[in-house]
């Protein structure tokens, strides 16, 4: 599955191959815009998980490309990024992947009774 | 960043990073690197990620990288075959080709050189490899030499 390309954002999971770090920004911009260092607080408050700034960056570049994403005016040496209508869908359409991948995993587990 | 160490650690780091990149997320990098080292992190371990960033950064492959990579191979894909005509080409091969027909018969090998002898026979190679400056007069030269 491609990545880029708009027609494929409508209902396809495009945050598939993105890596943990998109999603995780991603998730983190939902309830509003951040800069780097908020993103970075927010994302090891929420999953636990320090993000290198190397690794933010890396992927703030790959969401903006893919138009999942937007920065906005710098504020002072800030930039503060937000999400696009796009990136709201694809976000929504990767975690309805994972309920649905977690719900069988979950069943499977009950099923066999691990 | 108080530390100056820590600073042209992280400075140097983000110094990897293709210009471009600089100049976009350049000032903010630093900030951010900043406030970390301020919060308890180590400038190595944010100078090697910015490291590792800037190495993905360059490896990434961007549309008009991909273009002149393809224009590469075209050009050394021209440059070999150039390089072969020549080589066939050359008069000292032609000679040998042609000797052991004129030993059998001078008739028969000079209607033979004259049907090669065709200017229209060696025009296709320039015009294949116009491109390449001077080596499609070298060619056609060659080739016209070993024809007639």
């Amino acid at each position: 599955m491609r990545v880029s390309g708009r027609d494929d954002r409508a209902g396809r999971d495009v945050l598939r191959r993105v890596g943990e770090a998109s999603v995780l920004i991603l998730i983190s911009l939902a309830d509003g815009p951040k800069h780097g260092y908020a993103l970075i607080q927010d994302i090891k408050e929420l999953a636990d998980v320090e993000l290198g700034p190397g690794t933010l960056y890396g992927a703030l570049d790959r969401l903006e490309r893919l138009d999942l994403i937007e920065s906005l005016p710098a504020d002072d040496r800030r930039r503060p990024y937000r999400i696009t209508a796009p990136g709201a869908a694809a976000l929504r359409a990767h975690l309805d992947s994972l309920e649905r991948v977690s719900a069988a995993g979950r069943l499977r587990l009950r099923l066999g009774g691990v | 960043m108080d530390d100056p160490r820590a600073t042209r650690l992280v400075e140097r780091a983000l110094r990897c990073y293709p210009a471009r990149w600089r100049r976009r997320h350049g000032d903010e990098a630093a900030e951010l690197a900043a406030l970390l080292i301020r919060d308890g992190a180590s400038a190595g371990s944010i100078a090697l990620s910015y490291l590792a960033g800037a190495v993905r950064e360059w490896l990434r492959p961007r549309p008009g990288r991909r273009l002149s990579t393809a224009a590469c191979a075209l050009l050394i894909a021209a440059c070999s075959l150039s390089v072969s005509v020549v080589l066939v080409a050359s008069p000292a091969s032609a000679r040998a080709a042609l000797t052991p027909t004129r030993a059998r018969g001078a008739g028969s090998s000079q209607v033979r050189g004259q049907a090669h002898c065709r200017v229209g026979a060696a025009a296709p190679v320039p015009g294949l490899i116009r491109a390449m400056g001077q080596l499609p007069a070298i060619i056609w030269e060659a080739g016209h030499d070993r024809s007639c």
